[in-house]
């Protein structure tokens, strides 16, 4: 059987694979999961991965941007797959999620820093809807090991030897920080794993545009003001991805600055090139210093001509 | 180019001697040679005319030479057969009576007159009186020539390294010539290091070939160019400029020891071509184990710059990403051309499902199945379930001998699909059935039909089907194959198999026009180069210096290419050896005071041997007398009339028109 090279766009997934006789590499991008940010089009070392802004219609919002993923140019090597945000890419080998970059240690993992203290969850407290993706799930379970449907339910008496469990998906979280500011004090703790800075100058936004508003996968990472109905960003729970920036209309209007990401220390050009995208050849050379490269260094200045440092 | 010296005074009167030549009964019974040879004496210039039986005899040769001593002769005519036969001989026996080869005429009096007038003798002598005549009025206006010596460079160029080429290198590096082997891919072995097992024998492919390639790697009058592309050839035989681009690797060859701990570092993988793209390969790898030279390469198509084979390989520091392609120009006395075929991708005859069915295959597909180092470790599985196949059916002559797609037949197929049928019985012996869809069996060499024998009592279905109405089916469910067909007869022949595997046609090099053009050598009607004559002449090409091996002149099995490359080795070392190349001095002349520079001579001219260049404030033509081939057509478009050959001057040409129409010599 000839080498297979598929591409499948269906409605809820865009997937991209290689049949080979006795081997089945598969990346999928799980559109329901996408917000359309910048990530994975920076991150990608084969430059296979293009963003494309969506038509918008009068009176509507705006749509997120859509990914498209180039069949001809994907190697499979999974680095979308690793820094995606929300965790909407995933490479398969033979239908296993296999990051062949992670076991090799050619690229590093992100670090998601997420801390959950259950005992200090005060007892029967309501904790739907404490994440805007939906990716916390907190069980209570009766003493004698029961799991509690509706906690409202329960009796006083009923409530004392609960217990409790807090399931975090962290694979799919962006580390916006919105649980910690929700929850009692201490017991969620987040650190975003992407640093930087936004910035909207409102009087280069078109009038009544809230087009970045609008795809925002964060609530309240931007919000509209009450008198001039104008975006302003909060920088709390920006999580920097660029969903935002993708399909803002005008140049410059919208400044999106990544500074840094908290990753496994590894030495990696790949990661390298990957940070130089996302962020700038400046905060690229800072790390490097701080790690110590000094050859990797001398490289992105020699390849840059211009000292950084 | 060394032109000699005239060394003797042409004497002033031109005393023209004609040897009629009777050829036995050839020419005798026809022509009235005794009325020839008085009729040739009374010829303008003929001092002595006589006939014998055969002048190519060594006593006819020496009658000629006493004869040219003893009447002072300045020029001789032979009115016999072809000059294409003939004519080096008599040339020859000139100049051993001291006269200038180039003084020497023929008339062809057998091939224009005996053989294809036998039934009118009076008009046939007639005829051949007319054609002495011209050779006579010819002769008389010939100049000497001296012979065109050009210096010999002694080393040689293999294009391509496979078997054929591999043999090659290895007869003429023995024989001390230094060899370059340009290889396109990154090892030499060609499809041979590919293949499983070889027939009739089922010796290990790799096994017998491997030390062959070793021997080339570190042979120490080989150089091996792998990896590498052909981009300009110049010059003639003795002499030719190749230009040769290195394609970068990325790995630095001297520092690569071919420890393999880049290829264990790296994180990326991609279809191995050698695994017919059913395996995969890492992106810094080699095609496989046994490459020579075992120098990894770097796939930047997919490498993502990790750098962790920069680390893996340490303080050896073979790795450099910065490496770019290098292009180098290399002097060689003489060319073998061995650069193989490719393999026609069925996946257009689409009767034959594949590409479309998982489990259909082709042979190349299956011998890498087969094989212990191949991407399934040597078992055979289907695609679409993993599973070992209980029945397969062969399908032979799948766009071979088909005059809708490749009128030739393969060659090998047949002996390829034996031996696959073969492994297959009889490992799996009772637990698989095999069936072998076949036109017609070829097994035609040493040991082949006996191998075909063997086939047949292994139990072997043989199934003879025409190349019309072939069908291949696949249930949806189970991915199980049906293979219908027509008997010569028109009955129908349907098999149900498990896998169904495509004898496909082998086919020319995608890359053989793009390589003959640069060498000037002629691609016959089915895209393999043309040979300069089948028969005797089957690794020659029409350029001398530029000889053919192996398949790319036709499709040859493994023995076959194997004499072809020793074959060709021989040829190249009979010009290699020689101190200089002599050509013969019929080349373009160009007279520069009428040239015009306007290169209509270098658009017509097939062999690249006529350019138009700068000479002091003048473009001039100028003439590579290694490339002329003589064939005048310069000579004939020139609007300037600049152009010349030799002995083909529009002077003689014009005294053998008024010759033969009877209007005697110009005034």
């Amino acid at each position: 059987m000839p080498l297979k090279k598929l591409k499948t766009d269906k409605a809820d997934a865009l997937t991209l694979e290689w049949v080979l006789h006795v081997k089945n590499y598969r990346l999928t991008l799980d559109k329901n999961h996408c917000v359309g940010c910048q990530i994975c089009t920076l991150a990608c070392p084969k430059e296979a991965i293009k963003l494309e802004k969506q038509p918008k219609t009068d009176g509507e919002k705006a749509k997120k941007a859509k990914v498209d993923m180039d069949l001809a140019k994907c190697n499979f090597c999974g680095i979308c797959d690793v820094l995606c945000p929300y965790g909407a890419m995933k490479v398969t080998v033979n239908g296993k999620h296999a990051l062949s970059v992670v076991e090799k240690e050619s690229f590093p993992q992100l670090i998601r820093d997420i801390q959950a203290d259950a005992s200090k969850l005060p007892r029967g407290v309501e904790c739907r809807e404490i994440c805007p993706l939906d990716l916390i799930k907190v069980t209570w379970q009766t003493a004698d090991g029961k799991p509690v449907e509706d906690i409202d339910l329960l009796t006083d008496e009923e409530r004392k030897g609960l217990k409790v469990k807090i399931d975090i998906e962290k694979d799919r979280c962006p580390c916006c920080r919105i649980c910690e500011f929700k929850c009692p004090d201490g017991v969620l703790q987040v650190r975003k794993f992407i640093n930087g800075k936004i910035l909207i100058h409102p009087e280069k936004c078109p009038k009544g545009c809230t087009d970045c508003l609008d795809v925002c996968p964060i609530p309240g990472a931007l919000y509209l003001s009450d008198d001039a109905k104008k975006v302003y960003p909060n920088e709390v729970f920006c999580v920097y991805c660029g969903a935002c920036k993708a399909v803002c209309p005008v140049d410059d209007a919208l400044e999106l600055k990544r500074t840094s990401i908290t990753h496994a220390s590894l030495r990696s050009g790949a990661w390298n090139k990957a940070l130089e995208r996302l962020t700038s050849p400046v905060e690229v050379t800072k790390e490097l210093k701080a790690k110590g490269s000094q050859r990797a260094r001398d490289s992105v200045e020699k390849r840059l001509g211009w000292k950084a440092m | 180019m060394v032109r000699k010296e005239r060394k003797k005074r042409e004497p002033r009167k031109v005393r023209i001697g004609v040897f009629v030549c009777q050829c036995g009964s050839n020419i005798s019974s026809v022509i009235d040679v005794e009325d020839l040879t008085t009729y040739a004496k009374t010829l303008p210039n003929v001092v002595h005319a006589e006939n014998m039986n055969y002048p190519c005899s060594r006593q006819g040769q020496e009658e000629i030479k006493d004869a040219i001593k003893k009447k002072n002769l300045t020029r001789v005519v032979v009115a016999g057969c072809s000059p294409r036969l003939y004519e080096p001989t008599f040339q020859r026996c000139v100049s051993q009576a001291d006269l200038n080869p180039w003084l020497f005429e023929m008339a062809n009096i057998r091939e224009f007159s005996s053989w294809c007038h036998p039934s009118t003798p009076k008009e046939a002598t007639e005829k051949a009186k007319e054609t002495v005549r011209m050779a006579v009025a010819k002769a008389k206006l010939l100049e000497p020539l001296q012979p065109i010596e050009l210096p010999m460079t002694k080393k040689v160029m293999i294009i391509g390294g496979g078997i054929a080429g591999i043999n090659a290198a290895l007869d003429l590096a023995d024989m001390g010539y230094k060899v370059y082997v340009v290889e396109k891919t990154e090892s030499i072995g060609g499809y041979m290091a590919l293949l499983d097992k070889t027939f009739p024998t089922l010796d290990c492919s790799i096994c017998i070939e491997g030390p062959k390639m070793v021997d080339v790697g570190r042979h120490p009058n080989i150089e091996i160019l792998s990896f590498a592309d052909i981009l300009k050839v110049e010059g003639y035989v003795g002499n030719f400029k190749v230009k040769i681009r290195k394609n970068p690797r990325y790995v630095i060859a001297k520092n690569c020891t071919g420890c393999g701990e880049c290829r264990d570092a790296c994180p990326i993988e991609y279809p191995n071509p050698s695994d017919m793209n059913m395996g995969v390969r890492k992106a810094i790898s080699v095609p496989f184990d046994q490459a020579v030279p075992l120098i990894y390469t770097i796939n930047r198509d997919y490498c993502i710059e990790c750098y962790k084979c920069v680390d893996a390989c340490g303080a050896r520091e073979a790795i450099n990403f910065d490496q770019k392609p290098e292009e180098i120009e290399v002097n060689v006395g003489a060319i073998v051309v061995s650069v193989g075929y490719d393999m026609y991708n069925p996946e257009d005859m689409e009767n034959y499902g594949y590409g479309k069915y998982s489990n259909v295959f082709t042979a190349l597909e299956l011998e890498r199945l087969l094989l212990a180092a191949g991407p399934t470790g040597g078992k055979v599985i289907r695609a679409s379930d993993g599973q070992k196949p209980h029945s397969v059916a062969f399908i032979q002559c799948v766009g071979s001998r088909d005059v809708n797609k490749y009128e030739y037949c393969s060659g090998f197929c047949c002996m390829y699909t034996l031996k696959h049928a073969v492994m297959l019985k009889e490992k799996y012996k009772d637990a698989i059935q095999i069936y072998v869809l076949y036109t017609d069996m070829r097994s035609g060499f040493k040991g082949y039909e006996e191998f075909f024998n063997r086939a047949q009592k292994a139990g072997i279905n043989f199934v003879r089907v025409k190349l019309e109405n072939r069908r291949v089916t696949e249930d949806p469910e189970t991915k199980n194959l049906t293979v219908y067909g027509e008997t010569e007869d028109g009955k129908p022949v349907e098999v149900e198999a498990d896998m169904v595997v495509l004898a496909n046609a082998a086919i020319p090099r995608n890359t053989a026009l793009g390589l003959a053009e640069m060498l000037g050598i002629p691609v016959g009607k089915d895209g393999f180069f043309k040979e300069c004559q089948p028969k005797i002449r089957p690794t020659d090409t029409e350029i001398p210096g530029i000889f053919l091996a192996g398949a790319c002149g036709g499709l040859k099995d493994i023995p076959y290419s194997v004499s072809q490359g020793s074959a060709a080795a021989a040829q190249a070392a009979s010009v290699l050896g020689r101190e200089s190349w002599a050509v013969e001095p019929i080349v373009a002349r160009v007279n520069e005071d009428l040239c015009s520079g306007c290169r209509v001579c270098e658009s017509v001219c097939g062999y690249h041997a006529i350019n138009v260049e700068k000479m002091g404030d003048k473009e001039l033509a100028k003439v590579a007398e290694g490339l002329c081939r003589g064939c005048g057509i310069c000579s004939s478009a020139c609007p300037m009339d600049a152009i010349s050959m030799p002995n083909y001057t529009d002077t003689q040409v014009v005294a053998q028109v008024r010759a033969v129409l009877g209007r005697g010599e110009k005034s």
